[in-house]
């Protein structure tokens, strides 16, 4: 349990951006803010896309398997 | 005009050249489905509600009054269907424009009525395709479908018997019945007229006896037997069987109307929710007359001369029937049937709803106003303004109607729209269900009738129960909507038919005339019916009148018939005079440059619309060249007959006809392209192509509804031959390479949603972030794809089992309904969203939004890339399916003289017994395509012909046959035979390897039976049936009997009390308090638990056990 207390609550300072469905606009929302865009009052947002490289992750893995 | 003489000095060859005939007069039907057809027909009758319809029923219902205060009333002035507008607040959880409107009334909404897509009043009207995809809206989109709660909802097409018209038919017993199922706004009733002992009785449900129709007539105000007899009918044998009736009536003797109402009042079956205890007999028995019986004749002022002459008509038709003048109708004739739209359907409901808004408005009124109050009673306080709404969506989403008034009780009226494919979701559209009971075993219903042809596709019919149930409507068919009657009436009586009021019973029988009948209600007579029906038609194609009036006379009714009720089949047809179709070159021709419409045809009469009833009195020739002295009309294309689903394939007039019925079916399940905005879309599953292909060989029909567009499928290069022995049964060989090059390569998506609750006690779910390990300050692999917000991200790999939502639920341990917990103190429990999957999937979107009810949802869309791999099912487009049985390398592929490897290599016996000769020609058509780089046609009763198909592939140095020499790939030989080879169209349907593979060792159990659970979706174990077990046990093999049935299912062990053979435990037999002979054996949980639950029921099952060396 240990580990859940680590991970348990950096929702609560975290701040996320979500793209509106309508305008594109980049909107930053909270834990618990109602869901809506600034800028044209929308309720549908999106996601950005992942940060991470997925490219890379495979680059890594054929090294891998070219080490092998 | 050319004089004689010209004509005298023209060459012989030309005079003699044929008459020219009118090219491409196919070009009407893309024209036509411009206006009509298809979709159109939802469309239309929806748009007909909404600007018409309600109206009317706000009229029929527009005053509401107080029983408490005779001053106070409310009065509806106008009813509108307004825009659609989203109001605050309001959410729409799909990428759709905006679908709820507002109807105003005293500029108040009343009502938010859901509206059909593309209709009058949707957004999406007359949009270009431009502002459609600015809208992110697929200009290819159907509509003629609503959006109810985020599901797209289809009222489907309702086939019914048609109403207000008499129908002669046999009973079970064989005697002659004739029946009318009246149906009016406020009521729908069925009256027979029934022969018993050659007598003739009126029956009817709310007689608790049947009447015998004298007193019926007399009750009518017919009290003289003469009348009776003239009015149905003064021929010799038609007069010998009325006098029984005559003499019963006597006999039971009423002689006045006033008898006779009395007497009928006896016989009318009380109902306790009418109050009728205030009523005498005679005015109840005059009530129901009026009213109930053959609800929709009119009756004004009491006068019930017209509901006479309509029941003796019933009892004429029923002896003329029985002395074989006539021959009983045929109830699956199509003439009899009336389709039943979105429009009707949602009228019958809105004034249900309406009519149960307004007697709620006048119950509050009765009950507020005689209260003393100090401000005035406000009405438009207490108008609810959600219930209708909540009706029509209620009905629509879950596809219940119940119309309280007609006691009608209907179960899926609606479908949610499959959107499969392009092809299933116009499938939908076009679909037709009957009401017939799926179980009974009457082939009447279900086989196809000769009326059907051109209205209903003659292959689009489903297989098995449904079978000729739901049928499809053909390209051409236009459903009517209803039309005003008043100016038919008049038209009618100015053209010389005389009123039924004015004339006598012997002048309405006599046999120079013919009844005029309006919509099932007898007008008048007519002494030249031939004028009037010309006149009409004259008048029709004139357009003085609708052009979707018809009138025809039956010549055994002796008849006229004019109907412009709605729910009418029809279709048009270019009209013929002098052998001369008006349709010439030259409108064609303007048409193609777009100077003439559909519209301009039908109002210069040179196209009609007939419904199935004037079809029989017209001649239609199929082809111009069948033209002769009798034609009236010429059909506009003969492929028509055949519906969406039929006519994407490509020479169907060469296949044996179950097979265009499969691919009928096949046709809605291949995997290709949805839609245009596909991409933006979050259904719950996708199944799309990676690269589809427009097919090869067309069809008129795939132009027309823009199958090449958003094809479904890809241009594979087939050689029909054997190939390794995988490919029996219909099984293909399937090219790695083609598989590498994006052959059959799919998109499947599917929308995973987790919404976030609030609870009555304050409490709600939570959200959290992935969990860090403290040593190495990295998420364990499971939350490896959270974000901080506890949600996957967009364009992550994810694996099975791992995490997409870290949701968290409060664990409630005080069960107080509603009290409000200390929200530090919640504990939660994990319940995360997980991944499963054999195959790794990526997130391809996150979602996220809020509910009306402010909950939070959020959608994630997994998509995940498929090749096809061994057992994937493909077909062609002619009923020919097979799954992939073998993946070859192409070194080892056969190839032919240029170097060409096929695709998919298919086994030659799938021909024989099939008789798909159409795939055949598509081959041909295929390669011809390929060789001169254009589109072949395979339309249906024409296309390209195979011996220009053939001359194309000579002209290129192939076989004209379409085969060619071949070397294998595997020996380098040649093969001994040539082979057929060349590019044929194949989809791949959606039935997948991957989702059904299933294999199981050790897995969970059921709990109360502890066997292993069912189904794949439970990870369940594979059965050992009844039959299996019975050919072990007729093997002998008892210890592999035993191991399936007991030792990997739920064996158990269990302790027995040998001395009273109960169940014990531990070694105690609890039943003999001691642990003597207590012995401990093996027995199947579900065995013990069966003892157990009989004990329970006070049944003692006991064992008795045996040593088994002692035996």
């Amino acid at each position: 349990m240990d580990q859940g207390k680590d991970g348990a609550n950096p929702t609560k300072s975290q701040i996320m951006i979500y793209i509106c469905g309508e305008c594109h606009q980049e909107n930053e929302i909270k834990a618990r803010d109602p869901i809506r865009c600034r800028e044209c009052g929308y309720r549908i947002m999106y996601k950005k896309r992942t940060k991470r490289s997925i490219l890379l992750q495979f680059v890594f893995l054929l090294y891998l398997l070219c080490l092998l | 005009m050319e004089s004689i003489e010209d004509i005298m000095r023209m060459d012989k060859e030309k005079l003699a050249a044929p008459v020219k005939t009118v090219e491409d007069k196919w070009k009407l039907l893309p024209a036509f489905l411009k206006v009509k057809g298809l979709v159109k027909q939802h469309i239309d009758s929806f748009n007909y509600f909404i600007n018409v319809e309600i109206k009317k029923i706000m009229r029929a219902n527009e005053k509401i009054t107080s029983d408490a205060d005779p001053n106070f009333y409310l009065k509806y002035l106008n009813i509108y269907v307004g825009m659609p507008d989203v109001e605050e607040g309001f959410n729409i959880t799909k990428p759709i424009s905006p679908h709820e409107t507002a109807d105003m009334i005293h500029s108040l909404a009343v009502v938010l009525m859901p509206i059909m897509l593309r209709s009058s009043n949707c957004v999406l009207t007359n949009k270009s395709p431009a502002e459609m995809a600015k809208l992110n809206e697929c200009p290819m989109d159907p509509g003629g479908y609503f959006i109810t709660r985020g599901a797209e909802k289809v009222i489907l097409i309702q086939e019914q018997l048609s109403k207000n018209r008499m129908i002669v038919d046999q009973d079970s017993k064989g005697s002659i019945e004739c029946s009318v199922t009246s149906s009016t706004h406020e009521r729908k009733s069925k009256t027979y007229v029934i022969v018993k002992h050659s007598k003739y009785y009126l029956k009817h449900n709310i007689f608790s006896e049947n009447i015998p129709v004298a007193i019926a007539f007399k009750a009518m105000g017919i009290e003289c037997d003469q009348e009776i007899v003239q009015l149905i009918g003064s021929e010799e044998e038609v007069m010998a069987c009325v006098a029984p009736c005559l003499e019963e009536c006597y006999r039971a003797q009423v002689f006045t109307q006033a008898q006779a109402l009395r007497w009928i009042g006896g016989k009318i079956r009380q109902r306790n929710q009418w109050p009728s205890a205030n009523k005498c007999k005679l005015d109840e028995a005059r009530d129901v007359l009026n009213t109930v019986i053959l609800a929709h004749v009119p009756v004004e002022d009491w006068n019930f001369k017209l509901k006479a002459v309509y029941l003796a008509l019933m009892i004429r038709r029923v002896i003329l029937t029985q002395g074989d003048k006539v021959s009983i109708d045929d109830r699956d004739y199509y003439g009899n049937k009336r389709l039943e739209l979105a429009g009707q359907l949602l009228s019958l409901l809105f004034e249900d709803l309406f009519k149960k808004f307004n007697s709620e408005l006048k119950k509050i009124a009765d009950q507020t106003i005689p209260k003393p109050r100090a401000a005035q009673f406000d009405i438009l306080k207490h108008m609810r303004q959600d219930q209708i709404t909540n009706g029509l969506v209620f009905a629509i989403s879950s596809g219940n109607w119940t119309i309280k008034r007609f006691k009608m009780e209907r179960a899926g009226v609606t479908q949610v729209l499959s959107r499969l494919s392009y092809i299933s979701a116009i499938g939908m559209m076009t679909r037709v269900t009957s009401q017939f009971e799926k179980t009974r075993k009457v082939s009447g219903p279900r086989s196809l009738q000769p009326s059907q042809w051109g209205l209903l596709c003659p292959s689009d019919t489903p297989e098995g129960e449904a079978c000729g149930l739901v049928k499809n409507l053909a390209l051409m068919t236009h459903i009517t909507t209803d039309m005003n009657e008043a100016p038919l009436i008049r038209l009618a009586f100015n053209l010389g038919v005389e009123d039924i009021e004015l004339l006598s019973g012997e002048e309405l029988t006599s046999k120079y005339v013919y009844t005029v009948f309006l919509n099932g209600n007898i007008l008048g007579v007519i002494r030249d019916y031939k004028r009037l029906v010309k006149t009409f038609r004259m008048m029709r194609r004139a357009g003085y009148i609708s052009e979707f009036v018809s009138i025809f006379p039956n010549h055994g009714h002796r008849c006229v018939y004019i109907a412009s009720d709605g729910g009418r089949v029809c279709r048009p047809y270019i009209i013929v005079n002098n052998q001369q179709p008006l349709v010439k070159s030259k409108h064609i021709e303007e048409l193609t440059q777009g100077f003439r419409s559909f519209e301009d045809f039908l109002k210069e009469g040179l196209v009609e619309y007939l419904d199935v009833n004037e079809e029989n009195d017209c001649m239609v020739s199929l082809y111009e060249r069948e033209i002769t002295a009798d034609t009236t009309h010429l059909e506009i294309e003969p492929f028509t007959i055949l519906g969406v689903c039929a006519g994407l394939i490509p020479y169907p007039h060469h296949n044996q006809s179950p097979r265009n019925t499969y691919q009928c079916a096949m046709g809605k399940q291949a995997m290709g392209t949805i839609a245009y905005n596909q991409r933006n879309r979050i259904d719950t599953l996708m199944y799309l192509l990676a690269y589809p292909q427009a097919p090869l060989v067309k069809s008129k029909v795939i132009e027309l509804i823009s199958f090449d567009k958003l094809p479904a499928g890809q241009n594979a290069t087939v050689a029909v031959m054997s190939y390794s022995g995988y490919d029996i049964e219909d099984a293909l060989v399937i090219n790695k390479a083609s598989l590498d090059r994006g052959f059959g390569r799919c998109l499947v998506y599917r929308k995973h949603a987790v919404t976030m609750k609030r609870y009555t006690n304050q409490t709600f779910d939570k959200v959290m972030g992935p969990l860090i390990d403290s040593t190495t300050n990295k998420p364990p692999w499971k939350h490896q794809l959270l974000d901080v917000d506890g949600i996957c991200m967009p364009g992550e790999r994810v694996e099975n089992r791992q995490v997409l939502v870290n949701k968290h639920m409060p664990v409630v341990s005080n069960p107080v309904a509603g009290a409000p917990v200390n929200l530090q103190s919640v504990n939660y429990k994990e319940t995360p969203l997980t991944y499963r999957g054999a195959m790794s999937g990526y997130c391809e979107q996150v979602l996220i939004t809020s509910n009306p009810d402010e909950a939070f949802l959020i959608k994630i869309l997994m998509r995940q890339t498929r090749r096809p791999e061994i057992g994937d099912k493909f077909s062609s487009r002619h009923g020919q399916k097979g799954v992939c049985g073998l993946i070859i390398p192409q070194e080892d592929m056969p190839f032919t003289d240029l170097g060409i490897c096929p695709d998919i290599i298919m086994n030659p016996h799938g021909f024989p017994s099939r008789m798909t000769v159409g795939k055949l020609i598509e081959l041909l058509g295929g390669k011809a395509g390929v060789l001169e780089g254009k589109f072949h046609y395979g339309t249906a009763f024409g296309g390209d012909k195979v011996a220009d198909l053939s001359q194309v592939l000579v002209d290129h140095g192939f076989n004209y046959l379409g085969k060619d020499y071949v070397t294998s790939g595997i020996t380098g030989e040649a093969c001994e035979a040539y082979i057929y080879f060349g590019p044929v169209y194949y989809q791949k349907l959606k039935h997948m390897v991957l989702d059904k593979m299933h294999a199981r060792a050790k897995g969970p159990r059921a709990v109360l039976t502890r066997q292993p659970t069912e189904g794949r979706s439970r990870d369940g174990g594979l059965r050992l049936g009844e039959m299996e077990r019975d050919c072990l046990i007729g093997y002998g093999a008892s210890m592999l009997l035993l191991e399936r049935l007991m030792i990997s299912s739920d064996a158990f062990q269990v302790d027995v009390c040998s001395s009273c053979g109960l169940l014990g435990y531990s070694g105690w037999c609890q039943y003999c308090k001691s642990s003597k002979s207590v012995s401990t054996l093996k027995m199947p949980y579900a065995c013990k638990l069966l003892f157990q639950e009989l004990q329970s029921m006070n049944i003692v099952p006991r064992l008795s056990l045996q040593k088994y060396n002692e035996v």
